[in-house]
């Protein structure tokens, strides 16, 4: 089983993928199409031609580039299924399956020091410094000149808000009920953030709460964004600039407001261990909401890595889609597979098959943004992540406020709870 | 089948094993790790790495300090060059964001302890201090003692194209630009790293019938000083790049020989063998003033303690006025931001440095396949700045897709920012300034990184004995007390 057998998850058209037809729904990502179909693989990586497919499925890593109807390095998980769309994998000779330059990893087991290597004679390092060039970069480039983009719209508006997570959502009504007009920008093709992922959790809002703040945004004047990453944060004089893609609609957005609630969440981080990038090994929120709103089921034998309700609601979500699920509280010493995960080898010495690997350790804050406002940052040591630390009501600087996980780890009640506030100031800021 | 490759950075197939060797080579502070391993510099930005590789320095005993994430570089999501083409830029202000520090605001720790005295102290862990610390200890000079603020590339030698060309308008930068040339071919043989260096050429396009007369002017000058510059018409252009829009100009001076070379590993290569020869590169260390008796200085103050000394050289780049100014001199240059970018990697595609006379444009494609590429700005004020702009990725796009519209379709993946050291005439300064032991070698303009190789042999050699070259008295800060300025006018990427 590779979906769900509710009728709505039935595929409804084919894309095309190195030339072989794979069955997908209209509007899904193509991530989703190629999960469903159990085709993790996607392309071979920059230096050691590994087989890599994609990771977070919330376009954060660079896992998932590839070639989208003669356009190069494409984000699979960010391109929407149509009849007859065209990818190809990159970075392959002869294809993602079976790559010749795959023996550059198997040659070198610890790695390829390029700083130093084939530096012991001039003749030798212009050779391999030639030969390097000719196997660097990823995609070709693209095969015609993309259409011109309508020129930017530049928006003026009362606050900002990125994210539409739990803490985007309620510093977006809080400051609807403090009558401004907002503008909220999700990076996603859907709003909610974790809630996407229904994993029921105590104090999580109804789902129908993200379309009722939309609304709200909407009624009072303001605009909500969907597919629309927010490029960076500047300042123009006393106000913020912001510069927001519209990846749907085709026009950027060039914004300029006098306040901003950044709840930005969070990125998928990966485990350490060999073989930790193996087809196969995802983040779990990514899974979760493929599976929810695709009804993509990725394999048969899922492992489910972290600790904590979160890793617990993933595993029972993964049992009541059809898939076997172990969860795994300890280290992993080793993935094996070839071009897709087979087996974890675990610290304890227990060997756990499995063809996916949902990973729902600690996420990374997403506090680019913040950073770029100013904002103070504090480390974790026992995770090496770095969570904004802001001041009351979450406050970052002038202007602008943080808010839910970017602030470091809390449940959707307590993200909510935080950008109500954040919310509630700005409005009064 | 099993691997024993554990992936930090997935984008650039950084290892775990890879970490730990940059750090046991002495990298380790995050900013440094990033540059000598290439993680986080890849399509994922550092989302994804971020967080590991600190946790694995902490792990091999960095302290936090050195741990402080590296600096954050819009556009923070992949956007394509035609998509910021539709910005305007004339819209947009000259403001970055938030300042951006140099150092970490908890000073990670420094490479080793200060030493007491030194027979030269170069202040500057740029490309001119580490080549000067590594050529005086090649001339026998090995008591030196170099001080850096930061990490070594922190400043305008780790934020540059990587350009290296021969075309000059003067037969000095012609004849120094050529010797950089030849260091470049041998360095990755000679001093045992890579530095990528490619001859692919520079290819000016002129875009008006005056800048045709400039470079026709200028490849007479070549011809004569044995560089191979050739005037091309657009068609011809275009079998050098066949992507231009070449109804955009109408000649372009190509030289096949110029190159270049990844930036970063050049300063390393010095520095490392500096340190094998004896010098002491020490980061992490302020110079806060200098004691001095009459007209020498006897010792650099740091915020670490003060080292005595015999020959101080001030090789600061865009701070070289600042630390002057510490030591009572006062130096004309004046830093002036420049903005970069840096979009995904392609299969290679583009073989030259193409650069656009009249705006500024410049770009070419590194040794890992990613475009790299700046502008400058006519309306940039002076001041130290690095911060990045939303006008420069508009005006960078708008200038790229009209040279090659192709580009349209590539992804801006990062951009940092760079001050040059700009001097009233464009012309470097070089020699004692205020103090009979006070050298300067500074003012380079942007171009400090391809001339480097080259002057610092030369400055070297001055120091170890040598006749001094015609630069050490043509460049003096005296001359403009004496009004003897003549402008170098040919200031592209």
């Amino acid at each position: 089983m590779a979906r769900l057998p509710e009728p709505h998850f039935a595929p409804d058209c084919t894309i095309s993928v190195d030339g072989r037809e794979i069955p997908a729904r209209s509007g899904e990502s193509v991530t989703s199409a190629l999960l469903a179909a159990g085709r993790p693989l996607l392309s071979r990586s920059a230096k050691y031609h590994r087989p890599r497919g994609p990771f977070c499925l919330q376009s954060s890593c660079g896992s998932c580039l590839v070639r989208v109807d003669g356009a190069p390095n494409v984000r699979a998980c960010e391109t929407a299924c149509r009849p007859g769309l065209r990818v190809e994998t990159q970075n392959a000779f002869g294809g993602a399956a079976h790559d010749l330059l795959g023996a550059i990893d198997l040659f070198s087991p610890h790695g390829i020091d390029h700083h130093h290597m084939a530096t012991w004679s001039q003749v030798v390092n212009r050779v391999a410094v030639q030969a390097s060039r000719q196997l660097s970069g990823l995609g070709h480039l693209p095969d015609q000149v993309p259409a011109a983009r309508p020129p930017a719209e530049e928006l003026r508006i009362d606050a900002l808000v990125v994210g539409s997570g739990p803490a985007g959502l309620g510093a977006a009504e809080a400051l609807v009920q403090g009558g401004l007009r907002v503008l909220l920008c999700e990076q996603d093709r859907a709003l909610g953030g974790r809630l996407r992922c229904r994993m029921h959790l105590p104090g999580d809002p109804p789902l129908a709460w993200p379309g009722e703040v939309a609304r709200a945004v909407e009624r009072a004047g303001g605009r909500v964004e969907a597919r629309a990453p927010v490029l960076g944060l500047w300042r123009d004089g006393t106000e913020l600039l912001a510069a927001v893609d519209r990846r749907g609609a085709g026009r950027m957005l060039v914004v300029r407001a006098p306040r901003a609630v950044l709840a930005s969440g969070t990125w998928a981080q990966p485990p350490l261990f060999p073989g930790n990038d193996l087809p196969g090994v995802h983040g779990a929120r990514g899974l979760l909401v493929a599976l929810a709103e695709d009804g993509v089921v990725p394999g048969e034998r899922a492992a489910v890595l972290g600790q904590g309700p979160e890793a617990e609601a993933v595993a029972e979500r993964l049992v009541a889609a059809g898939m076997q699920a172990e969860r795994v509280e300890g280290e992993v010493a080793r993935g094996r597979g070839g071009r897709r995960l087979a087996a974890l080898d675990l610290a304890d010495g227990r060997r756990l098959r499995c063809d996916t690997l949902a990973v729902a350790t600690p996420r990374m804050p997403a506090a680019e943004l913040a950073r770029a406002a100013g904002a103070h940052l504090e480390l974790d040591p026992a995770t090496g992540a770095f969570r904004v630390k802001p001041g009351p009501a979450g406050l970052v600087a002038p202007g602008v406020w943080a808010a839910g996980e970017v602030c470091g780890p809390c449940t959707a009640a307590a993200a909510v709870e935080a950008g109500l506030r954040a919310g509630e100031a700005a409005s009064r800021g | 089948m099993g691997s024993s490759k554990a992936f930090l950075c997935a984008c650039e197939d950084v290892t775990a094993e890879d970490v730990q060797r940059a750090f046991a080579r002495g990298y380790r502070d995050l900013e440094s790790v990033k540059r000598y391993t290439g993680m986080g510099t890849g399509p994922c930005q550092g989302k994804t790495c971020l967080a590991l590789a600190a946790r694995e320095l902490l792990r091999l005993g960095a302290t936090p300090g050195e741990v402080a994430p590296f600096t954050v570089r819009p556009p923070l999501h992949p956007t394509s060059l035609g998509a910021l083409a539709s910005l305007d830029p004339e819209a947009l202000p000259l403001e970055g964001g938030a300042p951006v520090p140099l150092a970490p605001a908890v000073t990670p720790r420094p490479s080793m302890p200060l030493p007491a005295r030194a027979k030269v102290v170069i202040i500057g862990g740029g490309i001119m201090g580490v080549g000067l610390a590594y050529n005086l200890c090649r001339r026998g000079i090995t008591d030196v003692v170099l001080l850096e603020r930061a990490y070594v590339n922190a400043g305008a030698s780790g934020r540059n194209g990587g350009g290296v060309r021969a075309q000059w308008t003067t037969p000095t930068m012609i004849r120094l630009a050529r010797r950089s040339l030849e260091i470049g071919e041998h360095f990755a043989s000679e001093m045992g790293i890579n530095v990528w260096f490619r001859r692919g050429g520079y290819l000016f396009l002129a875009p008006t019938r005056e800048h045709v007369e400039r470079i026709e002017k200028n490849a007479v000058l070549h011809a004569r000083h044995g560089v191979r510059t050739r005037i091309l018409t657009p068609a011809e252009a275009l079998e050098v790049v066949p992507q231009l829009d070449s109804s955009r100009f109408l000649a372009a001076s190509w030289n096949p020989d110029d190159a270049v070379v990844f930036p970063w590993p050049f300063a390393w290569g010095y520095a490392s063998r500096a340190e094998a020869l004896g010098a002491k590169v020490v980061t992490f260390t302020r110079v806060t003033g200098f004691e001095s008796t009459g007209k020498r200085i006897t010792a650099v103050v740091t915020d670490r303690g003060r080292i005595a000394c015999e020959t101080v050289v001030n090789a600061c780049g865009a701070w070289s006025r600042e630390v002057a100014a510490l030591a009572g001199v006062k130096l004309p240059n004046e830093p002036e931001r420049h903005e970069i970018l840096v979009t995904e990697p392609q299969k290679p595609w583009l073989q030259p440095l193409v650069s656009v006379l009249g705006s500024g444009l410049y770009f070419s494609q590194s040794g890992r396949g990613e475009i790299v590429g700046g502008l400058g700005d006519p309306d940039e004020p002076s001041g130290l700045d690095t911060r990045s702009t939303l006008r420069f990725l508009a005006r960078f796009s708008r200038a790229i897709t009209a040279a090659v519209p192709i580009t349209a379709g590539l992804q801006v993946m990062r951009q940092w920012a760079g001050c040059y050291d700009v001097t009233p005439d464009n012309n470097p300064i070089l020699g004692a300034a205020g103090h009979d032991n006070f050298l300067q070698l500074s003012g380079f303009v942007g171009h400090g990184f391809m001339m480097a190789p080259a002057v610092t042999e030369l400055m070297a050699g001055w120091m170890a004995g040598d006749p001094p070259d015609e630069i050490f008295q043509r460049f003096t800060l005296d001359r403009f007390a004496r009004g003897d300025v003549k402008g170098e006018d040919f200031i592209i990427g």
